[in-house]
């Protein structure tokens, strides 16, 4: 029987690949980059024009309840946040996702450039808000100072392509000497499961392409010749040596980022690592953040009553990783939600339904997964952590870890098709009931009808469900998410 | 196709090297990309049981106005014997509306059929949103039954099966080791003595009670026949795999002998409702076809159609079990070679059969259909409706209605119930669409006080007359 505590790699999965499967199988917004689709452009593109009908679907789903004024607020004045060491190569994974957007897609913030919740960057991870102010690409413009490269929007704000983005990356590998860049966006990517390793290679091999094109362009002024066709082995010889570590390749996701902020603001890199391993102890950020999080991040983590738990669970040392990505993934999300109302993609409510309904489902995963209840969704954030769970965790945590390593290759397929199916089925579910509804504005408006009742249907949907559930056609817990979704419509 | 680990549905083994990524994430671009894998929502692949349940709840949460899940009992092993129905106003019967049902994979490793309904209903489902009037109109005027699985126990022994090559036997009985395509009532046999000595042509299923205590009857098959008395099934089709042809009653052949052409009352509509099926699909309407195996004695197939009697003899069958337990004219369609070919066959299967089994619904508007009431509108069910040189007879249901399956022809239908004058109507039946013939049955109480007044009137007229 799975343990009863949350343990951080499991929830890592979890979360990752419901995230990854339902929000992105559902089409409901782009999500964490699904690079394979790098290779093959039509694929990408058409991944994009299939999503896209279905972001038209949550924008037609009725929200009946109305957003919070400040909760709208805050989605649509996404604040920026000193977050550039943590966001930039995350700023490059979200693009990798946000393939093709509005046209009206200037630099988000460039008008609000909020920085109250980061004072400077040896503290920020301290101060860092759990689901706030994850806005990576209008860090990166205020940061680096509207360079182009730097961004993932072009400088007139059109959207880009796939064809863009790899330049991007080939262009920071360039311009950084490093090719670890290239290894930590593509170990983070492979890590979350969300590429394959033929993708990776894929990936990189146009990466490399590109590189070489930036190479040949520039040797006159880089005096640097004979690139090996082969990527891997060629490093580019600057003038700048970066010399990063690669330990930190596999750490914290953040600290390259973090790293690559110094750089640029000509700190010491290895300062610059060791503010970050300071920053990233976790003992240290756990308090910090609950203080951050329970006072600033209330507003947010309403939304996410479930997921807040679910970090809270992961309180030990080994879990600080975990929980880092954890967050990160969330706040990426959250960012893509704040953009999309922001650009008008879809409503605050609907953003705010969006939200709720993934915490909804961390919940029912966690429970599948986990064999361990979050709190209910109506209840509010919690304000202390339940210190039971915590031994638990601790111990269940270097378990499971053992576990999962000795596990993670033979049946990292099998998992992932296991936790694929479960999380793919509230994600069918989910995208059923949208069609369902899209389909009954549709119907509805042809006719003349009016508007359809939703609330005679949520209740007739409930009744079904109850009906079914005692019946054994469906089970308890996917009747939950049913109604859970229909009650957020 | 099953691979080692035993799931033969993993999304991680696509089984296709055109599918890197191992998540299902871009599985729905790369099917829009490669139009293989899926389609609009169906995903070509087997369904375990669990699976099963999650693409039907999934078709019914997107049309949930036009369908509804129930289940008619339980497999041996606990598993639910899921049915999809389709119609206007699911979950009831529309006086008038025609009652129709699919049942697949009865034997657990024929494998076809069972994901063939599958995709059949969210095929439905999908249509009728895109203001498909084909399905509308069909969904509005039938109530549709769909059980993808009568033996998901024997799927999931097939299923785990490893590889792609499947034994030819492995899961085709239920958990208890009985074939449920032998396990019906043999009412076949008794027919056959009605026909010699005289006897009901109909409604053979003496005890229905009796039924639930028979201990040779499988849960499943139970619940079928239970099924079959509660609903008033028109028409139906059983499908199965093994072979490419669409097979009608009678399936035991009279002299007993293993091939003989048996033909059931009602031969001339059931070769009609077998070649409705047949001429849709490619494969199996080609009478040039090579047969599956070798050896194989498909001398029976006429343009993708044969007698079951003919190819070889099936007693307790549930096709015939049908036609002779109640009013539903069931044809058994058997739709591959390979009883479980590999998983990315689907995709072709259900091209081939797509358009069949739509087009085999709408066979059940044909023929003749109305209402038997009495003088006073009120319905008259379990009447018997008779066809002058038809040795079948069907009956009313609850509230009156009634639906004859005939072939094109001039005919003589006649309504009769105890208690009530026979009437009879004669009827000229096109191929489609069916016609409206309904009956208003004088009770011979009636007719008795009628009389009983004409003879009273008679006598006060002759009275007045001859002044008595």
């Amino acid at each position: 029987m799975a343990p009863r505590s949350l343990t951080p790699v499991r929830s890592l999965l979890l979360l990752v690949h419901m995230v990854a499967l339902s929000v992105t199988r559902s089409g409901s917004m782009p999500t964490l980059p699904v690079p394979g689709g790098v290779a093959d452009r039509t694929l990408y593109d058409r991944g994009l024009s299939e999503e896209r009908p279905l972001q038209e679907q949550i924008a037609q789903a009725d929200s009946v309840s109305q957003a919070d004024p400040a909760d709208s607020e805050r989605l649509s004045n996404p604040k920026a946040s000193q977050m550039d060491p943590d966001n930039d190569d995350f700023s490059l994974l979200k693009s990798l996702a946000e393939r093709s957007r509005d046209p009206d897609n200037e630099t988000p913030d460039a008008e609000d450039p909020e920085d109250r919740y980061f004072t400077d960057d040896s503290d920020s991870t301290k101060n860092r808000r759990l689901a706030e102010d994850y806005d990576s690409t209008k860090n990166s413009m205020d940061y680096k100072d509207q360079d182009d490269t730097e961004s993932f929007h072009t400088v007139d704000g059109t959207p880009l392509t796939a064809e863009d983005i790899v330049r991007k990356i080939a262009t920071k590998i360039y311009e950084e000497d490093d090719r670890g860049v290239f290894d930590r966006i593509v170990s983070k990517l492979l890590k979350l499961g969300l590429i394959s390793e033929s993708q990776a290679e894929t990936l990189e091999y146009e990466v490399a392409e590109v590189l070489q094109e930036l190479i040949a362009k520039n040797a006159k002024d880089n005096e640097v010749e004979a690139r090996n066709s082969d990527y891997p082995a060629s490093r580019v010889d600057e003038d700048e040596d970066v010399g990063e570590d690669p330990e930190l390749d596999s750490d914290v996701l953040e600290i390259p980022d973090r790293k690559y902020d110094d750089e640029v603001e000509t700190e010491d890199s290895e300062d610059g690592e060791d503010v970050v391993d300071d920053n990233w102890n976790p003992a240290n950020e756990v308090d910090h953040r609950e203080d951050g999080g329970s006072e600033d991040g209330l507003q947010d983590l309403q939304y996410f009553p479930n997921f807040y738990n679910l970090l809270k669970s992961l309180d030990s040392e080994e879990d600080a990783e975990e929980r880092e990505t954890l967050i990160t993934i969330m706040k990426t999300l959250i960012d893509f939600v704040k953009m999309m109302v922001k650009y008008g993609t879809i409503t605050p409510e609907e953003g705010v339904s969006y939200l709720e309904n993934l915490d909804t489902m961390i919940a029912v995963q966690t429970k599948n997964k986990l064999g361990k209840s979050l709190m209910t969704p109506d209840v509010q954030p919690p304000t202390e952590k339940p210190s039971d769970e915590s031994d638990n965790t601790k111990a269940e945590a270097a378990k499971m870890q053992k576990e999962y390593e000795s596990l993670k290759d033979s049946t990292k397929d099998n998992q992932a098709v296991a936790e694929t199916d479960n999380a793919g089925k509230s994600e069918t579910y989910l995208e059923a009931i949208r069609r369902n509804i899209a389909w009954l504005k549709k119907h509805n408006k042809d006719a003349n009808k009016g508007d359809y009742d939703l609330s005679k249907l949520r209740d007739f949907m409930d009744q079904q469900v109850d009906s079914y559930i005692n019946k054994g056609i469906l089970q308890k817990d996917e009747g939950e998410v049913i109604k859970r979704i229909y009650s957020s419509l | 196709r099953a691979s080692s680990a035993g799931c033969c549905c993993s999304r991680a083994h696509a089984g296709s090297a055109r599918e890197p990524l191992g998540a299902a994430v871009t599985r729905a671009d790369a099917a829009a990309d490669t139009e293989e894998r899926s389609e609009g929502g169906i995903s070509f692949e087997y369904h375990r049981y669990d699976e099963l349940r999650k693409s039907l709840v999934s078709v019914w949460l997107q049309c949930p106005s036009i369908s509804r899940i129930y289940t008619i009992g339980e497999s041996f092993e606990g598993r639910e014997l899921l049915v999809l129905e389709m119609s206007d106003s699911p979950g009831v019967h529309e006086p008038g509306e025609p009652e129709f049902k699919y049942i697949g994979n009865m034997h657990g490793n024929e494998a076809v059929g069972r994901e063939l309904l599958i995709y059949l209903a969210q095929h439905l489902c999908n249509e009728y949103q895109r203001g498909n009037d084909t399905i509308i109109d069909l969904i509005h005027s039938t109530r549709i039954h769909i059980m993808p699985s009568m033996n998901p126990d024997g799927f999931e022994k097939a299923a785990s099966q490893p590889g792609d090559l499947k034994d030819w036997f492995v899961g085709r009985s239920n958990a208890q080791g009985i074939d449920l395509n032998r396990n019906f009532p043999d009412l076949d046999r008794i027919v056959y003595i009605n026909e010699k000595e005289g006897g009901a042509n109909n409604h053979l299923l003496m005890d229905k009670k009796a039924v639930d205590e028979n201990p040779k009857l499988a849960p499943e098959t139970k619940a079928v026949i239970h099924w079959i008395m509660d609903i008033p099934f028109v028409l139906s089709a059983n499908l199965h795999g093994g072979d490419v042809v669409a097979n009608y009653p009678y399936d035991e052949t009279r002299s007993g002998s293993t091939h003989e052409y048996s033909a059931s009352p009602d031969d001339a509509i059931f070769k009609s409702l077998a070649r409705a099926y047949s001429s849709f699909n490619p494969i199996m309407s080609d009478s040039s076809r090579p047969p599956c195996r070798k050896n194989d004695d498909d001398s029976s197939f006429k343009e993708g159609i044969t007698n079951g009697g003919a190819w070889y003899s099936v007693p307790g069958g549930m096709q015939d079990f049908n036609y002779l337990s109640s009013n539903c004219f069931e044809i058994t369609v058997e739709l591959s070679c390979d009883k479980f070919p590999p998983e990315d066959t689907l995709k072709m299967y259900w091209d081939q059969n797509k358009n069949s089994l739509i087009n085999y619904i709408a066979q059940i508007h044909r023929g003749v259909k109305g209402f038997v009431r009495d003088l006073q509108g009120n319905p008259i069910s379990n009447a018997s409706i008779s066809v002058e040189g038809i040795d079948h007879d069907i009956t009313s249901a609850k509230d009156g209605d009634y639906w004859r399956l005939l072939a094109p022809g001039n005919y003589k239908v006649s309504a009769s119930a105890p208690g009530y004058l026979t009437v009879m109507k004669k009827v000229a039946v096109p191929y489609s669409p069916v016609v409206r013939v309904d009956f208003e049955l004088e009770s011979l109480v009636e007719r008795q006080e009628e009389e009983k007044e004409e003879l009273l009137d008679w006598w006060k007229m002759m009275s007045e007359t001859l002044n008595f």
